[in-house]
């Protein structure tokens, strides 16, 4: 699904370099729940930012499902996001003036969707994170949790074949952040690969399979036996190389 | 998607709604103010017979006298000699040809409850009707022969007809015109040029509409006064027939000539005539005979003067300076907005779907400032108007200058947010959507 060669990134200023990450190499494959782990300025951020297209790197090598994204531009990118990658981020940053049917509709614009595909897969999406009846809400009537799932429902609603989850859980409090781990277990249960970043001990541990970050380099692989959402993860899912 | 960003501006306009009307405001009033100005420009300098301009030329020849003439001088007359205009009219040249000049009467009308008014009119031959398009909503022209006989005969103003006759039709009714009796052979339908290009250099470019019209020929065998401005250089015998046989210049001449590219045509005729008249021992200035197309004449005359010019400037200056001002505010609404900008950048929005949607929303604040901008010129305009009788006839909007108010608004808040929209184009979505 995801493979980074010897991939480094480089901040640079007219004064400073700063290397955020360094012969970075990872490979997840189709199906994981990876989770990150790393103090700050590791350079999980980097990586994940890399991974969802939102941040160039200065060199090595990056396969998306197959795709090399080396040297594309921003319409493509673009467009490979749009189709492949969803976002869920610690601050839910879902847009205050648009209602949750809207904001959910909003990857499904720029992927071209008609109008009645568009319903189809809102509805879908927001049904499957509990929130239907409300879809002509907006965000600000809604607790945390509430918007975390909003987020995940726009997320979803392109099929994306990644998901990349930078502490979702981060703002919520622990009744609402076991809801939307659960949530995530279970979209990753149906197929789709999810790359967790994370500063949680525990949800760290209750994935199959955590990347340690150091340095801008991956430090450290916890293999793992299955989920503890039990029979959810094939064994071959473990396997990576860094 | 255009339809989609459109909404989005749409709702955005309600997202700050402070910020938003003074975005609005600020591209009215400068919108309204370049506008307005533009209009009276327009209408000042707007040809009524533009499809004419190319065949349709007033001739002005040089009559002054020999002493104080330097060669070279600029000519500064605006009208021809009797004998010069009656050698034209029985020229033959071109397709048609009038001459004209302003006349004042007393009419009394058969009605009694009317007392007997004063109006304006003009005494023109048969040609300056179909040679000025000027609508007939009764009868039609006088003839020919009317023309050769001099006789009485006489084409009313629909204003004049209403008041004489109500919504009757005239034609054939006799009335009374300065001590004449005139019958009528048309009523033209309202026909109110703008500017007045038959009659600027007597009667000026705006006024009001012309009360009647009589045959030349009939006006002067009446001994009918020129009511408009007459130039005399020279020495003249007194009374009427003294006027006629002087070189005073106080008659329009109009050649209108059967198609484009025939001025040449036209020029070759009036030099030889201006030699003829020479040799004749006339016209001892020697000066170039001159030709002006409707255009010409307009720019000859100075209809848009130069203050009307600088005004026109000015109000771009000021379209300038609300343009700086809407850029300002719109670099403050789209800062606010980085982090929708780096969501919909993660969300598979590329720079150039950022770039769309921001400049179709500036295009609908300079929607709704061409709407609000087109209130307040016709406010601006009406307040002009007011200024003086000129001025009230050159205040009006057309459809070219509402066409233009929208284009006008719609450019400036695109050149107005071409900045803004490029900036937030620009912004780094990891950095956005981690500082949430």
């Amino acid at each position: 699904m995801l493979r980074m060669q010897n991939l480094s990134k480089v901040y640079r200023t007219h004064m400073i370099e700063t290397h955020a990450l360094r012969g970075f190499e990872i490979h997840v494959k189709q199906g994981e729940f990876v989770t990150v782990t790393g103090p700050s300025g590791s350079g999980k951020t980097s990586f994940l930012n890399i991974a969802g297209l939102l941040e160039e790197f200065t060199d090595g090598e990056f396969i998306l499902d197959g795709v090399n994204v080396k040297g594309m531009n921003d319409n493509a990118r673009s467009r490979l996001r749009n189709e492949k990658l969803g976002f869920i981020f610690q601050g839910f940053n879902l847009i205050p003036d648009l209602s949750l049917f809207d904001n959910v509709d909003v990857p499904l614009r720029y992927r071209g969707f008609n109008s009645a595909e568009r319903r189809e897969r809102i509805e879908d999406a927001l049904a499957k994170v509990g929130l239907a009846s409300r879809m002509k809400h907006y965000p600000a009537e809604l607790s945390g949790g509430q918007q975390q799932r909003v987020a995940i429902a726009r997320a979803l609603a392109g099929s994306p074949k990644l998901l990349l989850a930078d502490e979702p859980t981060g703002n919520l409090d622990t009744q609402m952040a076991r809801g939307v781990m659960e949530l995530l277990e279970e979209i990753n249960a149906q197929g789709t690969t999810i790359l967790m970043v994370t500063h949680d001990p525990e949800l760290a541990l209750r994935s199959p399979r955590n990347v340690h970050i150091i340095d801008g380099q991956v430090s450290d692989l916890v293999h793992k036996g299955p989920s503890l959402v039990a029979g959810q993860h094939k064994a071959g899912s473990n396997a990576a190389t860094a | 998607m255009l339809r989609y960003y459109f909404m989005l501006g749409l709702r955005s306009l309600r997202r700050n709604p402070a910020l938003t009307a003074l975005m609005v405001l600020t591209l009215a009033i400068g919108v309204a103010a370049s506008v307005s100005t533009l209009t009276i420009l327009h209408v000042m300098s707007g040809n009524p017979l533009p499809h004419k301009n190319g065949r349709m030329f007033v001739p002005l020849l040089d009559n002054g006298p020999l002493a104080g003439y330097t060669p070279g001088e600029e000519l500064r007359d605006n009208q021809v000699s009797y004998r010069d205009a009656v050698n034209f009219q029985n020229s033959k040249m071109g397709e048609r040809r009038s001459v004209m000049y302003s006349i004042a009467g007393t009419i009394e009308p058969q009605n009694k409850n009317l007392d007997p008014f004063g109006l304006q009119g003009i005494a023109a031959y048969r040609d300056f009707f179909p040679m000025f398009e000027t609508p007939f909503l009764y009868g039609q022209p006088w003839s020919e022969a009317d023309d050769t006989a001099g006789a009485d005969v006489i084409v009313l103003s629909r204003k004049l007809a209403e008041k004489l006759y109500g919504n009757s039709n005239p034609v054939g009714q006799r009335m009374s015109l300065m001590g004449f009796q005139f019958q009528v052979t048309g009523v033209l339908d309202t026909w109110d040029p703008v500017p007045r290009i038959h009659n600027i250099a007597s009667g000026g470019a705006f006024g009001s509409e012309d009360g009647y019209f009589i045959p030349f020929t009939s006006a002067i065998r009446h001994q009918v006064t020129n009511d408009g401005h007459m130039s005399c250089s020279g020495d003249r015998e007194p009374g009427y027939q003294g006027t006629l046989d002087s070189e005073c210049t106080w008659l329009q001449f109009w050649f209108e000539m059967a198609s484009d590219g025939q001025r040449g045509e036209l020029q070759n005729y009036l030099d030889s005539y201006a030699q003829e008249q020479r040799k004749l021992g006339r016209l001892k200035r020697n000066a170039p005979n001159q030709l002006f197309s409707i255009s010409e004449w307009l720019q000859y005359l100075h209809v848009v003067g130069n203050d009307n010019k600088l005004s026109a400037w000015l109000a771009f200056g000021f379209l300038a300076l609300c343009l700086v001002n809407t850029i300002g505010l719109l670099l403050a609404k789209f800062s606010v907005r980085a982090s929708e900008v780096g969501i919909r950048r993660a969300l598979g929005a590329a720079r150039a779907d950022i770039f769309r949607q921001f400049l179709i929303e500036t295009t609908v604040i300079g929607l709704v400032g061409g709407v609000l901008g087109l209130l307040l010129a016709f406010g601006a305009l009406a307040l002009i108007g007011m200024q003086s009788k000129q001025l009230t006839v050159a205040a009006h909007m057309d459809w070219v200058m509402l066409t233009m108010t929208f284009v006008i608004s719609v450019a400036a808040a695109i050149l107005a947010g071409l900045l803004p929209t490029w900036r937030a184009c620009q912004v780094t979505p990891a950095i956005q959507l981690k500082s949430q």
